[in-house]
């Protein structure tokens, strides 16, 4: 009889063909190692793994997936994904590699430094993040990520300095084949004390049938703050998956925000530790899925020391046959007093066929917190319907008024005015058909 | 022609009748108020009058400047000119407050032929508006009434209502929770809105507010209906002994 092969298999071969290909840097061959045998102690998740109760990755893990190798980019379109305010200020990547020739860093100054994790690896807090973090990984995608990672990219913001232009790092997908193809970005953002830095990282694909499995880690030192927004806008027939690991030290604060288009399958996975007091994050989610579209959100918030905040603010819009999900678990471990944290999840559904599930979820081991968290699923307000109606607005314009406006209150918040001109057209456009 | 002329309403929802058998009669120029304990149905005739969905006429008419009210869509009784100002006003994050009442001035500018304004345009007519009822320029580029206080929320209604110029307004507990300045400021926004061509139904739970407009008519609600009707004096009686002595009767 027949044995229907495991979809673990494929991965493994490509891993094999991945090895003998000779892009593998010697360097990071101990990082792809952990990370193929945490993906095969891991493997893909079947229904009802805990972290994925809510996203089919059938489709997925079912498509065999080559390498994406290099593959033309076309200069105009590329410059069209560029915004105007980074155009001093951008990296490139194409399938995960970074484009010298196609990035223009002549606004950053010497305080932004950027090496190649194959080299940047001989820094021992480096090692120990991309091994120690592949080790205790519980997330098979991106252990997959340490699996194949061999360009990757440390970027450096030394200790105070204070950078005024916003960093754009756009990460391409392309490539020749035929075929499904993947790529797996890794970086790896440290700032020094006191260092502050906004940064926007855009996905983009100049095809379709591609998977791409990214992971960012910020290590955000004593003071330090980042400002930071996700756009994602891959093709609608591509996956994604991105995971984002967040330390935060003494007084430091991440306010990130991702904003989503929706595909095959897309993933935001956050993992964010407050180690040390004063520590403050911000996560914020937007969508607006059509058709088939997905969007997931997936976060665990680790609440280590007292005098902390979280916030989480997530909606979504969702039409046709859309699916989306929120799963955030914020953890308080003892002796974490006088935590703030708050947690609230909106969505607005325009179809019966529309889906969304919401877990927020808290954990407190402390006595002494400040904690609330809220979830709710409706359709267009009547109330808010009938006060725009009682103003002359007709019944058509009062409706798209309500649900553009109900996104564009968290996307109006992205400090980016090129970004937000941008997630207006291309989020704001499905509304309007 | 009277502007409006309510005969014989009985209104509610889900088959129950909240309000019944109310007539009344409004004319340009003319300032009604309704007053009555809570819960007598003073709300429901102000929904009602605007075009609630929820609520269904079960018998009477209402006729507005001689045409059915009960026949028209919300959005057209707002459009010929019939305002109502919210005892709760809505929150709509999202939306600008200058934008949406730039495209409620514009559904009118369009419904009587005329050119929409541009922005820029409409700032202008804003900020005289805004002077107008006293409310802080801030507020333009807030998001509709998010997080704005009671008294706020209320003054963005007679601001509103300020750039609407409606025929007839009925303001639903414009005065409830507010403070006392909050009150006169809202007050004289008021005063300076109506004209001989308009006319107001203001409905309160407290007398004071009429200390600040001058009504002609006072009407008493009570278990869904007009129990009395009379001239101001009616409100300082109101004041000093109670609803209990004109409402007992009709409980």
């Amino acid at each position: 009889m027949e044995k229907t092969e495991a979809p673990e298999t494929a991965v493994l071969a490509l891993h094999r063909k991945f090895l003998e290909g000779g892009q593998v840097k010697a360097s990071l061959r101990p990082v792809n190692e952990v990370g193929i045998q945490r993906f095969e102690t891991l493997k893909f998740p079947h229904k009802k793994h805990e972290m994925y109760t809510f996203v089919n990755t059938h489709e997925l893990t079912t498509t065999v997936f080559e390498l994406a190798g290099d593959g033309p980019v076309d200069t105009a379109w590329m410059q069209d994904r560029i915004y105007p305010a980074c155009r001093n200020s951008v990296l490139v990547f194409v399938n995960g590699a970074f484009q010298e020739n196609l990035s223009n860093l002549s606004a950053l100054g010497d305080t932004f430094r950027i090496s190649c994790l194959s080299e940047a690896v001989a820094d021992d807090e480096i090692k120990t993040l991309l091994l120690g973090s592949l080790e205790e990984e519980n997330d098979v995608f991106a252990a997959l990520n340490g699996a194949f990672v061999h360009h990757g990219m440390l970027i450096d913001i030394a200790a105070k300095a204070a950078l005024e232009a916003p960093v754009q790092l756009l990460y391409v997908s392309t490539g020749a084949s035929s075929g499904a193809v993947t790529s797996h970005p890794r970086l790896v953002v440290r700032l020094g004390e006191l260092a502050e830095i906004k940064m926007i990282v855009t996905y983009a694909g100049t095809r379709d049938n591609y998977f791409i499995n990214a992971v960012n880690d910020f290590i955000v030192k004593d003071g330090a703050g980042v400002t930071y927004t996700q756009v994602q806008k891959d093709d609608a027939e591509s996956w994604h998956c991105s995971k984002t690991r967040v330390h935060l030290h003494r007084d430091a604060r991440f306010f990130g925000r991702n904003a989503s288009s929706g595909n095959r399958l897309t993933r935001h996975h956050y993992e964010v530790r407050l180690k040390e007091e004063g520590a403050e994050l911000l996560l914020s989610g937007a969508s607006v899925l059509v058709n088939q579209e997905q969007v997931h959100n997936f976060i665990r918030i680790h609440h280590e020391a007292p005098h902390c905040t979280s916030n989480q603010v997530f909606k979504n819009v969702i039409n046709d046959k859309g699916r989306s999900s929120f799963d955030g678990t914020v953890i308080v471990n003892k002796g974490a007093q006088l935590t703030y944290s708050d947690q609230l999840i909106n969505n607005l559904m325009l179809s019966d066929e529309a889906h969304a599930d919401s877990k927020p979820n808290l954990m407190i081991f402390a006595d002494d917190v400040k904690c609330a968290h809220g979830a709710t699923v409706g359709q267009i307000d009547e109330d808010q319907l009938f006060y725009l109606k009682t103003r002359g607005l007709s019944q058509e314009l009062a409706e798209t008024l309500l649900t553009t406006s109900f996104v564009d209150s968290l996307i109006q918040t992205i400090p980016f005015p090129d970004v937000v001109a941008d997630l207006d057209t291309i989020l704001m456009k499905k509304l309007e058909a | 022609m009277s502007l409006l002329e309510i005969k014989d309403l009985s209104a509610g929802f889900e088959g129950t009748d909240i309000i019944k058998d109310v007539s009344l009669t409004v004319n340009p120029g003319e300032v009604h108020a309704i007053m009555g304990p809570n819960g007598s149905g003073k709300s429901t005739l102000a929904k009602v009058l605007a075009g609630h969905p929820a609520y269904v006429v079960s018998r009477g008419s209402i006729t507005y400047k001689g045409k059915d009210l009960l026949e028209m869509d919300t959005e057209e009784r707002a459009l010929e000119g019939v305002f109502m100002g919210f005892q709760y006003p809505v929150e709509i994050p999202g939306v600008n407050n200058a934008e949406f009442l730039r495209m409620a001035y514009n559904a009118k500018l369009v419904r009587k032929g005329e050119e929409e304004v541009d922005p820029l345009d409409f700032d202008e007519i804003l900020d005289e508006k805004m002077n107008l009822v006293g409310m802080d320029k801030k507020y333009k580029n807030r998001f509709l009434n998010e997080g704005f206080s009671g008294g706020e929320k209320k003054k963005n209604e007679i601001l509103q209502m300020a750039v609407l110029d409606p025929k007839l307004a009925i303001l639903d507990e414009t005065d409830s929770g507010l403070d006392i300045d909050a009150l006169k400021v809202v007050a004289e926004g008021i005063n300076k809105l109506t004209h001989e061509n308009n006319a107001l139904i203001l409905i309160t739970h407290y007398q004071r507010l009429l200390n600040y407009i001058e009504p002609q008519f006072v009407h008493v609600f009570s278990g869904g209906t007009i129990v009395k009707s009379g001239g101001k004096e009616l409100a300082h009686e109101l004041e000093a002994r109670g609803y209990d002595w004109v409402t007992a009767p009709a409980q």
